[in-house]
C-alpha cells in the first residue's frame, strides 16, 4: 500500500480481517452474528424506529398531516405555533408543521437514492482495482484521485451553478434527480478507497491463500471467501453516508443551488428564515430539528452496523 | 524519502491536471452562453462578443483554451475577471479572510478535541466519557447549516453578542463563532481519534516500562503518552486545513465572510468563469498538497513508519 494515510486508517481493518475466523457450520457467518447482535442493542433499534417512521411520512406524508404544504395566507405571515398549526407559520403564511412533513421524502430521497449510486459505482471501481492490482489499480487509483482532488462542496457548486441553466423547466423529479447525481458523482471516490483496502486486505489474507492453496477456483475464492469479508466497510461506510448524505443536501439546498421550489426542501426552509431569527425562531426551527433527527438516527444506525461489524471492538 | 517524496510529487501531476481540466472544463463548457445577461437586458453587441472571445480565447477549442489557462497558471498570471478587474486583486483580498476562518477553525478544534480527548482517554467509562461520546456523535452527525443557525440564534438573537454578518475587517474577535461553525465536525472527530489513540497507547510496551522505570505519572502521561498518541491527531489537523479552506464556503455564506469561498460562490452566480476557475484551482492546490506534505510528516513524526 503506497498510501501511508489510507494504510492508518485501514490499519484497524487490516488487522480483524486476518483476526476473522473462518466461516464453519457451527459458528454464525459474520453477517449472522452482527445482525443478532444489534437486534439486542438500544443504540441501533432506537434510531431504526426513528428512521422508519420518517420513511412512512416520506411514503404517506397525507397520513400526517391534512394542511397543505403550498397553500399560503399572507395574513397569516410568520405567526407562531397554535393548536390550528402545531409548528405556526413561516414567512409566506404556509403551514410550517406540513412543510416540515412534506420535506421529508425529497430528503430521503436524494439522500438514499446518491448513496446507492455512489456505493455501487465506487464499491464496484475500488473491489477492480483492489483485486486486479498491477497497472490496472494504478489506473483506477490515479482516476479516483483526481476527483477526490475536488473537494465536496466546492465539487458540488461549481457542477450545480453550471447546470443551473439547464434545469428549467425539469419539474420536481428532475430537480431531485441532478442533486442525486452531483452528490454520487462527488461520493464514490470516498467508497472506491475503502473498498480498495478492504479488498487489499482480504486478498492478503492468510483464509485466502489456504483457500488457492485447496485449490479453490478463482470464482469460489472470489464470491466465497473476498466479496463476502470486503463488504463488510463498504456497507459500514454507505449506512453512515446516508446521513451525511442528506445533511449535505440540505446545504446545498441552504446555498440555493440544490433542491428548489417546485420541491419542498428543509435546506430552503431554513435559508428563506434564518435572517428572521430575531422576530420568530419557529420556521427555523421545526425543519432544522427534523433534519437534525434524521441525520443523527442514519448516523447511529451506521456507528452501529461499524460496532457489529468490526469484531475486535466486542 | 528521497524517492518517495519524489515518487508523490510525480503522481500529483497527472491529478493536478485532472483535476484543473474538469473544474476548467465545467466552469467553461456546461454554461450555455457565458454572455447570457451579461449586457443587462438586451443581447450583447457583437463587438462586445469578438472582443471578449479574442481576450479570453473563446473562439478556441476547448481543450486549447485549457492549455492557454494553464500556462497563464504556471507563470504565476492569474488573468482578468470579465470585468476587467485582476484576479490576483480578488485573490489578496479574500485569501487572508479564509486562512484566518480557518487557523480560528483549526485552533479551536486542536484545544477542545485533544482536550476531551486525553481526558476521556485516561478515565475511560465514566460520566465524563460518556458524555463526550455521545456529544460527539451528535456534532459528527450535526449538519453545518443547523449548527450555525444554532450559534447565531443563541448568540445574535437571544444574547446579542455578535453582529449576524462579520464586518469588512474580519477581525479576529469576530472569526470565534465561525470558526466554531466551522470546526464541529472535525472536534467531535479529534476527540474520539485522540480518545482512541490514549486508550490503545496506555497499555503499550513503551508505556508499561516507564511506569516500571519508576517515572512519576506526569512524565508517563506528558511524554511517553501522550506525544505518542498526538502523532495521528496531528496529521489529521494537517489535512483538516486543506479541507477547512474548501469547505469555508458555507460557514463563508452564512456569517457573510469576504472570503475565497464567498467570492466563488458569487462569481458563480455571476456566470464569471475568469474568477471561478482560478480561484477554486487554488483552493485545490492547497488541499492537494496539505495531503502530500502530512503524508510525508507522518513519516518524521513516527520513525516506526518507513517509506520504501
Amino acid at each position: 500500500m503506497s498510501d501511508p494515510q489510507i494504510a492508518a486508517m485501514s490499519r484497524h481493518e487490516d488487522e480483524d480481517r486476518s483476526a476473522h475466523p473462518e466461516m464453519t457450520g457451527q459458528v454464525r457467518s459474520l453477517w449472522s452474528d452482527a445482525w443478532h447482535d444489534l437486534l439486542r442493542k438500544p443504540s441501533f433499534l432506537i434510531p431504526l424506529v426513528i428512521v422508519g417512521l420518517f420513511v412512512l411520512i416520506a411514503i404517506f406524508p397525507g397520513l400526517f398531516t391534512n394542511a397543505d404544504p403550498e397553500y399560503a395566507e399572507l395574513s397569516k405571515s410568520m405567526q407562531g405555533p397554535s393548536a390550528e398549526a402545531w409548528f405556526g407559520y413561516d414567512l409566506q403564511g404556509r403551514d410550517v408543521f406540513a412543510r416540515t412533513i412534506y420535506g421529508a421524502r425529497p430528503s430521503i430521497i436524494v439522500g438514499t437514492l446518491a448513496v446507492l449510486l455512489a456505493t455501487l459505482f465506487g464499491g464496484l471501481i475500488g473491489i477492480i482495482a483492489g483485486y486486479a492490482g498491477g497497472w490496472i489499480d494504478s489506473l483506477l487509483s490515479r482516476f479516483t484521485e483526481i476527483f477526490l482532488g475536488l473537494p465536496y462542496v466546492l465539487g458540488a457548486i461549481i457542477i450545480l451553478s453550471a447546470l443551473a441553466n439547464t434545469r428549467s423547466g425539469i419539474g420536481s423529479f428532475g430537480i431531485m434527480m441532478i442533486v442525486t447525481l452531483v452528490m454520487a458523482l462527488l461520493g464514490w471516490p470516498l467508497v472506491t478507497r475503502i473498498a480498495r483496502s478492504a479488498m487489499l486486505a482480504v486478498k492478503h489474507s492468510d483464509y485466502v491463500q489456504a483457500a488457492r492453496g485447496l485449490g479453490a477456483s478463482p470464482v469460489r475464492i472470489v464470491f466465497k471467501h473476498l466479496l463476502p469479508n470486503a463488504l463488510a466497510p463498504i456497507i459500514v461506510i454507505a449506512t453512515i453516508s446516508v446521513g451525511t448524505f442528506i445533511s449535505a443536501e440540505a446545504v446545498l439546498s441552504f446555498l440555493g443551488i440544490g433542491l428548489r421550489p417546485p420541491v419542498i426542501s428543509w435546506g430552503v426552509a431554513i435559508a428563506d428564515h434564518q435572517n428572521l431569527m430575531r422576530q420568530a425562531a419557529h420556521p427555523v426551527l421545526f425543519p432544522a430539528a427534523a433534519l437534525t433527527v434524521v441525520v443523527i438516527a442514519f448516523v447511529m444506525i451506521g456507528d452501529a452496523v461499524r460496532e457489529a461489524l468490526d469484531p475486535k471492538l466486542r | 524519502m528521497g524517492r518517495y517524496t519524489l515518487r508523490r510529487l510525480l503522481q500529483l501531476i497527472p491529478v493536478l491536471i485532472g483535476t484543473t481540466f474538469i473544474i476548467h472544463f465545467l466552469v467553461w463548457q456546461l454554461p450555455a452562453d457565458p454572455f447570457d445577461g451579461r449586457c443587462g437586458q438586451r443581447p450583447c453587441s457583437e463587438a462586445f462578443i469578438a472582443r471578449m472571445n479574442e481576450q479570453f480565447h473563446l473562439d478556441e477549442p476547448f481543450y486549447v483554451q485549457y492549455f492557454i489557462f494553464l500556462g497563464k497558471m504556471l507563470t504565476g498570471d492569474f488573468g482578468v475577471s470579465f470585468n476587467q478587474v485582476p484576479v490576483i486583486n480578488l485573490i489578496e483580498d479574500a485569501y487572508p479572510n479564509t486562512l484566518k476562518l480557518a487557523l480560528v477553525a483549526l485552533t479551536i478544534e486542536a484545544v477542545i478535541g485533544v482536550g476531551a480527548g486525553v481526558m476521556t482517554g485516561l478515565k475511560r467509562g465514566g460520566f465524563l466519557d460518556n458524555l463526550v461520546l455521545v456529544s460527539s456523535l451528535f456534532l459528527m452527525a450535526l449538519p453545518i447549516v443547523v449548527v450555525a443557525f444554532f450559534m447565531k440564534y443563541l448568540f445574535w438573537a437571544q444574547l446579542g453578542w455578535i453582529e449576524p454578518n462579520v464586518s469588512t475587517e474580519v477581525r479576529w474577535s469576530e472569526l470565534i463563532v465561525p470558526g466554531f461553525v466551522l470546526a464541529t465536525t472535525s472536534m467531535a472527530f479529534i476527540a474520539r481519534l485522540m480518545r482512541a489513540n490514549i486508550a490503545e497507547n496506555s497499555s503499550a510496551d513503551f508505556v508499561k516500562t516507564a511506569k516500571a522505570k519508576g517515572l512519576g505519572s506526569g512524565r508517563v502521561v506528558g511524554v511517553h503518552l501522550l506525544r505518542n498518541s498526538l502523532i495521528p491527531v496531528v496529521t489529521f489537523i494537517g489535512l483538516d486545513l486543506g479541507n477547512l479552506m474548501a469547505g469555508a464556503i458555507v460557514t463563508e455564506g452564512i456569517f457573510n465572510i469576504n472570503g475565497v469561498g464567498l467570492t466563488i460562490f458569487r462569481a458563480l452566480s455571476l456566470q464569471d468563469a475568469t474568477i471561478v476557475v482560478p480561484l477554486a484551482t487554488m483552493l485545490v492546490l492547497v488541499y492537494l498538497f496539505m495531503n502530500l506534505l502530512v503524508d510525508l510528516l507522518y513519516g518524521l513524526l513516527d520513525p516506526r513508519i518507513r517509506y520504501e
